[in-house]
């Protein structure tokens, strides 16, 4: 937010040595290429992780994070600088609300977001969570009616509680492919994106173990069952994503309201009105007049206009 | 030859079926007057006579009256809409044997025809029923009203020899036909009718000369006497011995129209003429018949008919009086049955020849006359406009056209469409300036003026756990006014203002004001075109603002609408028109609490009310003006058979949008509907036959381009649209398209049903503003099918909802397409 002056990102240095040096790596790269500015905006449903997601990406503990209670009710900003490069990090409530969508929150980030612009997208949901239902599907597609199709071409699906022994010594790998499959799946689905598009450019999915127990690395970063130190890993793919030649996405009005179906098509009303008086009206106006030559008359009447000829 | 009709009772032929109104079952006061009609009829069953003669009678024939027959349609204008159609046929009016109608209620008879070759000529007599239904009164009520002849039993008593002060009572009529020395008994001989004597009846011997005179001249007997034989119980039996009339064989057959012919002069005969006079006599006749006959009209009845009888005539050989009665039945029938109420056969002439000529009076029209009726039924001068009667009448009515009962009716019908009077009779009589003519009378009684009314009512709304309960103590009412024809051009306005709280009106007030100005294109003008204008408001709850299955809260929002219309609809046929106007109005959106609301609210899981629904109106504001061309053309050719709607019905409606109102409303907003009942099987049209079963195809689309608000959207379920849901229960859309289909089988006097239905919003719930749809969790699209009853009024059904998989019994009134 304007009001909010930027502060100095010295979580950062929080991190172990080696991440450090690898995301200073990252952000140089990136500054490289002009970009000064990282606007990241994290949705999912809620209880999935997403504040703990940021207060780990910041090395702060920027967000309240309570495990039984949803606690961000509105969308909250960080903003972070480190060596001229601002990175802002958004927060937003949870998209689900009694089994449905909670548009009142969407309707609230929505207003939030009015007048940013949006670099990247975190959709946070949980690796264990073993399958996709059509709430999944519906919460993409809020997503994408808000933002519109092309969010998802500067979107990272991010999987938190990483570190977990997959159900039935299924294989930590397969487990993950499978998981991450169903879930782009109905991306696909809820973004009603199709495949071929889609596969141009494969949302990159990301794991990431947030919990305090993760395990660390000789250097004391935080790893995943794979050995990967997650953080730089998760740096590297926005960067990858942020080059990939997609435009990031600027909230304005227009977007929030979506377009104005009531302006569309106006221009071709009197085209319409010309059709519907030629191509409608007309037409029964002539089947009327049919009817009325058809319409079968009781004999005595034929009789009496002389048209019975004596036949009947 | 002459020969006279006996005048068959019109009553018996007019089938006795009242007009079924649009989507109404006959009224029961319908077959009561079938009822009311039937006991005349059997009074009017006696027989006229014939006079005859071969040779010439010396007797000059009288003038006198025939026993009339009145044929009565007349009409109350019902409040129901639906009206009785009057048949009566009153028997003879005691003593009115001077020549005319206009006795007893509007009746009508006619004076004696005249004509035929060879002398021949008809009159009748009037025939003394009334008197010996007096008479026999009293013999049926058991008392020994009747004398003994005193005589041995079993002897033959000539006629002459019976006293005159005795009263006899006839046990047994039979038949003597001399010529075949055959003793023809029973009722069912034609010759019967010719009687008016009835066995069980008491009789003076006056009166049994009285039958046997007529009898004899009634041309249907060269030679009959009448004679009588004691029996033990001092009753007598009647025989009746006659020789038949017979002529030569024909072998051609002639029908001609000879109503308004003037009659022919019957030339007296001297009995002392010479043989060259005779004969000059007679070859005048003939010329003067074959001239009546060229001047005489083709009459209606079609060869098919005519081939009939001529099949007769070859058949039978010589032709006899019955053959000739017979056919006379045969060609009455055939008029009586295509409603020629008023046709007769008056006369066969061209006897004795090759050809058979049968003269019949179709009953020409040659003057209709509208009266108007004070309350006492005084003749008056009315305040309606002829020329607005005469528009409604069809042509047939007009003079030279031939009086059919249908025609009758069908005034009737469109008079009482006008709903300008209160009693309407159409009624043929007699011309008397103009023999065989007909005056068609239309008599009308008008409705009053003006008329205002006040009514009350107190409201029984659903209370806890659905029982009814009075809505408030408060007496809600209408108080309506109305003035019809105004200058007589059936202009009117009416006006009514209700309220369900009449202490405290301002609270739920609703109006209507309508001015109606038909003929817009002059009264004269056949092209029928209605401006209506009309002030009006109304309040409705908007089905936009529905939650879906999941989502039983949800904030009703109520439509209210103030407004005025005007426009100008054309009628093609009875159904069929074309509307266009201009609708000004004023739309607010309200909640619950009456108070202005300008979105849609959804409770949340929470319990708290979520405000940011759907905006209710285009503004935003809550109030909406807005000002719009409307235009609607319907092609309705549908039709009952035997009680089974079938044709096919089109309807397109557009509201265009002109840019005047808030936020400038530009729109287009159509809908077609189609709707198509097919029969399934050819079914005869008549009534008591059984309807065919039929399909019903059913399709409606709408949309609507540019501006559309909340309350403008089309919404998807309910009665009208997809059955099996509530009223919105789908979903609120920019474009819609509803399929539907419907298999009626007749069952005994209603019909059973099965159906399938589908309706989509088309993928445009999204392309309504703040998408209603969605928003209160609707489906935006659903299928339903299920069977129903018809019960009456009323459709009992049971319809399975597709998207939820479960089924429910509905009623519901009146007709789903």
């Amino acid at each position: 937010m304007a009001s909010q002056l930027a502060r100095e990102w010295l979580g950062i240095q929080q991190f172990p040595a080696a991440t450090q040096s690898k995301l200073h790596e990252l952000l140089g790269k990136l500054k490289q290429e002009n970009v000064s500015t990282l606007t990241i905006l994290v949705m999912g449903k809620g209880g999935v992780g997403k504040s703990s997601t940021v207060n780990s990406i910041l090395g702060e503990r920027v967000a309240a994070v309570s495990a039984f209670q949803s606690e961000g009710l509105r969308p909250m900003m960080c903003s972070r600088t480190r060596a001229g490069f601002t990175l802002n990090i958004i927060d937003t409530p949870g998209l689900v609300e009694g089994g449905y969508v909670n548009e009142q929150a969407l309707e609230i980030i929505k207003r939030f977001l009015l007048n940013k612009t949006i670099d990247v997208l975190l959709y946070v949901d949980r690796l264990d969570a073993y399958r996709v239902d059509s709430l999944d599907k519906q919460v993409i597609k809020a997503i994408t009616d808000t933002f519109g199709k092309r969010i998802w071409w500067r979107a990272l699906v991010v999987l938190t509680h990483a570190q977990l022994s997959p159900p039935d010594g299924l294989n930590y790998n397969d487990f993950f492919a499978k998981r991450s499959e169903a879930l782009l799946k109905y991306i696909r689905l809820g973004a009603n994106i199709k495949k071929q598009a889609l596969q141009e450019s494969v949302t990159p999915v990301v794991l990431v173990e947030n919990s305090g127990r993760c395990k660390t690395n000789e250097n004391g970063e935080k790893i995943l069952p794979d050995g990967t130190p997650w953080i730089p890993n998760l740096v590297e793919v926005l960067t990858v994503v942020i080059a990939n030649g997609s435009k990031p996405i600027t909230v304005d009005q227009k977007l929030i309201d979506g377009p104005n179906p009531n302006a569309r098509g106006k221009l071709f009303i009197p085209l319409l009105l010309a059709f519907q008086y030629f191509f409608v009206v007309k037409p029964i106006q002539k089947a009327i007049k049919q009817d009325m030559a058809k319409e079968s008359k009781p004999l005595w009447e034929l009789r009496d206009v002389g048209l019975a000829n004596r036949n009947f | 030859m002459a020969f006279c009709a006996r005048k068959l009772p019109l009553g018996a032929q007019i089938p006795p079926s009242g007009y079924v109104g649009h989507r109404r079952s006959a009224s029961t006061s319908t077959s009561a007057s079938a009822a009311d009609a039937s006991t005349p009829v059997t009074a009017a069953h006696h027989p006229e006579c014939v006079l005859s003669a071969k040779t010439p009678s010396p007797k000059s024939p009288t003038n006198s009256t025939r026993k009339k027959t009145v044929v009565l349609i007349s009409s109350s204008a019902l409040a129901a809409g639906g009206f009785l159609l009057h048949l009566s046929t009153p028997g003879p009016p005691p003593g009115s044997t001077g020549g005319g109608g206009g006795g007893g209620g509007g009746g009508w008879g006619w004076g004696g025809f005249r004509g035929g070759d060879g002398g021949g000529f008809w009159s009748q007599i009037f025939s003394p029923l009334s008197a010996i239904a007096n008479e026999e009164d009293p013999a049926a009520s058991g008392g020994p009203e009747w004398d003994t002849h005193g005589l041995p039993a079993n002897i033959v008593v000539p006629l002459s020899k019976l006293s005159g002060f005795k009263r006899y009572k006839i046990s047994e009529i039979l038949f003597f036909d001399r010529r075949r020395a055959t003793t023809v008994a029973g009722t069912e001989d034609s010759f019967f009718e010719m009687v008016s004597l009835r066995p069980g009846g008491v009789y003076t011997k006056a009166q049994l000369q009285k039958e046997l005179e007529t009898l004899a001249s009634c041309g249907m007997f060269e030679k009959v006497d009448l004679e009588t034989k004691t029996k033990p119980d001092g009753t007598l039996a009647l025989t009746v011995s006659f020789v038949e009339s017979t002529w030569q064989s024909a072998d051609s057959f002639r029908c001609i129209n000879v109503g308004l012919l003037p009659q022919t002069k019957q030339m007296e005969m001297d009995a002392d003429m010479t043989d060259r006079e005779k004969l000059e006599y007679f070859r005048n006749q003939e010329r003067d018949y074959r001239k009546r006959i060229e001047r005489s009209r083709p009459c209606l009845m079609p060869t098919p008919v005519q081939r009939e009888v001529l099949q007769m005539l070859r058949e039978h050989g010589r032709v006899s009086a019955r053959l000739l009665q017979r056919i006379r039945d045969q060609v009455q029938k055939w008029y009586h049955d295509e409603g020629y109420a008023c046709a007769q056969v008056v006369n066969f002439g061209n006897l004795n020849t090759r050809e058979v000529v049968c003269e019949v009076v179709e009953g020409d029209i040659t003057q209709l006359v509208i009266q108007f009726q004070d309350k006492l039924g005084n003749v008056c001068e009315g305040n309606t406009q002829l020329a607005v009667i005469r528009r409604e009448l069809p042509k047939q009515l007009r003079p030279g056209h031939v009086f059919n009962i249908e025609a009758g009716k069908q005034a009737l019908r469109n008079i009482n469409a006008l709903a300008l009077f209160s009693n309407i009779e159409v009624n043929p009589r007699p011309d008397e300036k103009n023999e065989g003519g007909i005056i068609v009378e239309i008599k009308l009684k008008e409705l009053e003026q003006k008329s205002a009314e006040v009514s009350t009512e107190w409201s029984i709304v659903p209370g806890r756990q659905g029982r009814p309960t009075l809505a408030s103590i408060q007496p809600g009412g209408t108080v309506s006014f109305e003035h019809r024809n105004i200058k007589g051009l059936n202009r009117s306005i009416v006006g009514s203002v209700t309220s369900s709280n009449l202490l405290n009106p301002q609270d739920d007030l609703s109006f209507k004001l309508e001015y109606v100005h038909p003929y817009v294109d002059g009264v004269y003008n056949p092209r029928n075109r209605t401006f209506r204008a009309s002030c009006f408001n109304s309040r409705k709850l908007s089905p936009v603002f529905t939650g879906g299955p999941g989502l039983d809260e949800v904030a009703p929002v109520w439509i209210d609408r103030v407004g005025f219309k005007a426009n100008i609809t054309e009628a093609f046929t009875r159904q069929s028109k074309f509307t266009y106007g201009l609708v000004m109005e004023e739309i607010t959106t309200r909640d619950e609490t009456s108070s202005i609301c300008t979105h849609g609210a959804r409770a949340l899981p929470t319990g708290g009310l979520s405000m940011d629904g759907p905006p209710t109106t285009l503004s935003g504001t809550g109030i909406d003006r807005m000002a719009f061309a409307q235009a609607n053309i319907t092609r309705d050719n549908t039709k009952f058979v035997n009680g089974a709607i079938i044709g096919e019905r089109d309807v397109f409606q557009l509201d265009q949008g002109l840019g005047i109102g808030s936020k400038f409303p530009f729109f287009n907003r159509h809908q077609l509907t189609v709707t198509r009942f097919i029969p399934l099987k050819q079914a005869e049209e008549g009534a008591g036959k059984p309807p065919p079963p039929v399909l019903v195809l059913h399709g409606h689309y709408g949309g609507c381009v540019g501006d559309l608000p909340s309350y403008d959207a089309f919404t998807l379920g309910g009665p009208y649209s997809v059955r099996g849901y509530n009223m919105g229960e789908l979903g609120a859309c920019r474009n819609i398209l509803e399929l539907a289909t419907e298999l009626r089988i007749p069952v005994r006097n209603t019909h059973v049903y099965a159906f399938a239905e589908h309706g989509n919003d088309l993928g445009s719930s999204k392309d309504v503003k703040g998408n209603p749809t969605e928003f209160f969790r609707r489906a935006g699209h659903g299928s339903s099918y299920g069977v129903g009853v018809k019960l009456g009024l009323v459709r009992a059904e049971y319809a399975v909802d597709h998207n939820a998989g479960t089924g429910a019994i509905f009623f519901r009134f009146g007709e789903r397409f």
